[in-house]
């Protein structure tokens, strides 16, 4: 008995941190994206009626489809990027751990910060203020940010390939695109799993960089799911939809993660 | 053996996409203030004005002493509440033990997004809006950590804990005296990722806090971002924000690589 209290009491802070900061949010997400939310702070049972505006709504759609964008330009770009270099890392034994130090660099450095940088740096060019180049724009940021991470995880299923395949393909005569092709991507295939889906969910929750560089603009080109959350929540005070729109983003990201695992699942 | 000599050529074009930004805000954070600079033209002359005027503001400051508080006190609650629970998950059987770990493992898939608003509401309740206890605790239901640090006390052998309990030893003393110090190094590098998250967070800061007494730096920079300061003084602060992460993944990165890359020590 005294033990059973003792693994409560050690379990005490986490239940109580997550139950009050996870799962209560999680539910009140879920009953206020079916209320309507007055000024006065009364809640109204409205149903699926927030999420029929949504559906009905053009901001929210566009916004849907420039997040699609986004991440089908992020996610390739990222995940070639941190490919390629942890290939490059893996024939290079001069300054090895120096490269993996100075490509990691700005994944340790915070996307408010990426943002007020490279905001400079593209002022000359103008792509912030076209509408055709703001999502590539955010999207060489997000790959600058992001790809050292991706980079070293791939590096470490590098590490996994056993010299002896590569040898062995090598003295067949294999290319070095037969090589990567038939030897090292086979083996890399769970990391690079991993590495698509982090880097998708992380794409589909694009804000800060939004945030600080284009606040959505200009034209809404740049105004994604996760900025609308904002939005609507914090601009316009339109909580119910805000809440709709989140979880919305919810089910996008389950979404997309649960697809990715079966095309990988069938792949192998 | 024939090494070629264009990868490395490769990787050097690539570390420099990395690693301009920072050579930029560094010269633009030393260009006299109002001077032509870049990425428009390089500074005739070095000055560390900026940096004074920066540091001196009463704001930045205060900005500085929120975020270290935010950062510092999430790392301590982090790693001893879930270095608590993972002791508990990983050595003792209850009932329900896996459903609750399954419970707060799956919540790592919920964007934040989903959930900002409702623990913004549930913060305000509380009367915690635009305070340190609103800022900091509801960030400090950490699953990542939980979970990570669950993992390594599983590898640790059994015949540790056997001997120690054969000493008589209870639950806290096992705790203290033998979980804690195996897991030190584990504890050193999920604590310096700790640090980082919180030093760079965004968005629950931006919405929970509303005065210049609880915002943290990152808050300050967009803010200045739009405000009236020249841009030297802005990378300035951007370069001060920026260095004690810089700092601290610099003298520890070899122990850190091995965590992001997911393969534990």
């Amino acid at each position: 008995m005294r033990g059973k209290l003792t693994t409560l009491l050690f379990l005490l802070p986490v239940l109580v941190l997550f139950g009050l900061f996870r799962v209560v949010p999680v539910a009140g997400a879920v009953g206020m994206s079916l209320t309507e939310h007055d000024l006065g702070g009364g809640w109204t049972f409205t149903g699926v009626a927030n999420y029929r505006d949504l559906a009905g709504s053009g901001t929210f759609l566009t916004s849907l489809r420039t997040t699609l964008v986004y991440v089908a330009i992020c996610v390739p770009l990222t995940v070639l990027v941190a490919l390629g270099t942890a290939l490059l890392l893996r024939r290079v034994t001069w300054a090895r751990s120096w490269f993996r130090t100075a490509l990691l660099t700005p994944y340790v450095t915070s996307l408010v910060l990426a943002g007020v940088v490279w905001r400079w740096l593209f002022e000359p060019l103008g792509v912030l203020d076209h509408p055709s180049l703001v999502l590539p724009a955010l999207a060489v940021v997000s790959v600058w940010k992001g790809f050292g991470y991706s980079m070293l995880v791939l590096f470490a299923g590098l590490q996994d390939v056993p010299p002896d395949c590569v040898d062995a393909a090598k003295v067949d005569g294999a290319s070095a695109w037969q090589r990567l092709r038939h030897v090292l991507l086979p083996f890399l295939r769970p990391a690079l799993f991993f590495v698509v889906v982090v880097e998708t969910i992380g794409a589909f929750q694009v804000f800060d960089t939004i945030y600080v560089m284009t606040g959505g603009g200009p034209m809404r080109a740049s105004y994604t799911l996760a900025y609308a959350v904002y939005d609507h929540a914090f601009r316009m005070f339109d909580l119910g939809h805000a809440a709709a729109a989140g979880i919305v983003l919810w089910a996008v990201v389950l979404l997309v993660a649960l697809t990715q695992r079966r095309v990988f699942e069938r792949g192998s | 053996m024939r090494s070629s000599r264009w990868p490395v050529v490769v990787l050097a074009v690539v570390t420099l996409f990395a690693l301009v930004p920072f050579v930029v805000m560094v010269l633009v954070a030393l260009s006299p203030p109002g001077a032509p600079t870049l990425p428009h033209a390089l500074p005739g002359s070095l000055t560390l004005r900026n940096f004074a005027a920066v540091l001196a503001a009463e704001d930045f400051a205060r900005w500085t002493l929120n975020t270290l508080v935010y950062a510092v006190v999430s790392v301590a609650a982090v790693l001893l509440s879930a270095s608590m629970a993972a002791y508990v998950f990983a050595r003792k059987r209850f009932r329900g033990r896996d459903l609750l770990l399954w419970s707060i493992v799956s919540t790592l898939m919920v964007p934040f997004h989903a959930v900002v608003v409702p623990l913004l509401l549930l913060v305000a309740a509380l009367g915690w809006v635009d305070t340190y206890w609103g800022l900091v605790v509801p960030t400090l239901a950490n699953a990542q950590a939980v979970l990570l640090l669950r993992q390594f006390i599983l590898a640790l052998p059994g015949e540790v804990f056997d001997a120690v309990r054969v000493d008589g030893a209870g639950d806290w003393r096992t705790y203290w005296h033998v979980v804690l110090p195996l897991c030190r190094p584990v504890l050193a590098t999920l604590g310096v990722f700790v640090f980082l998250w919180h030093w760079n967070d965004f968005l629950w800061p931006l919405v929970v806090t509303n005065s210049t007494t609880t915002r943290t730096l990152t808050l300050g920079l967009s803010t200045m971002d739009s405000g009236k300061l020249g841009i030297a003084e802005l990378m300035s602060a951007a370069t001060v924000t920026a260095l004690p992460c810089l700092l601290v993944f610099w003298l520890l990165q070899r122990h850190l690589a091995g965590v992001i890359s997911g393969r534990g020590r």
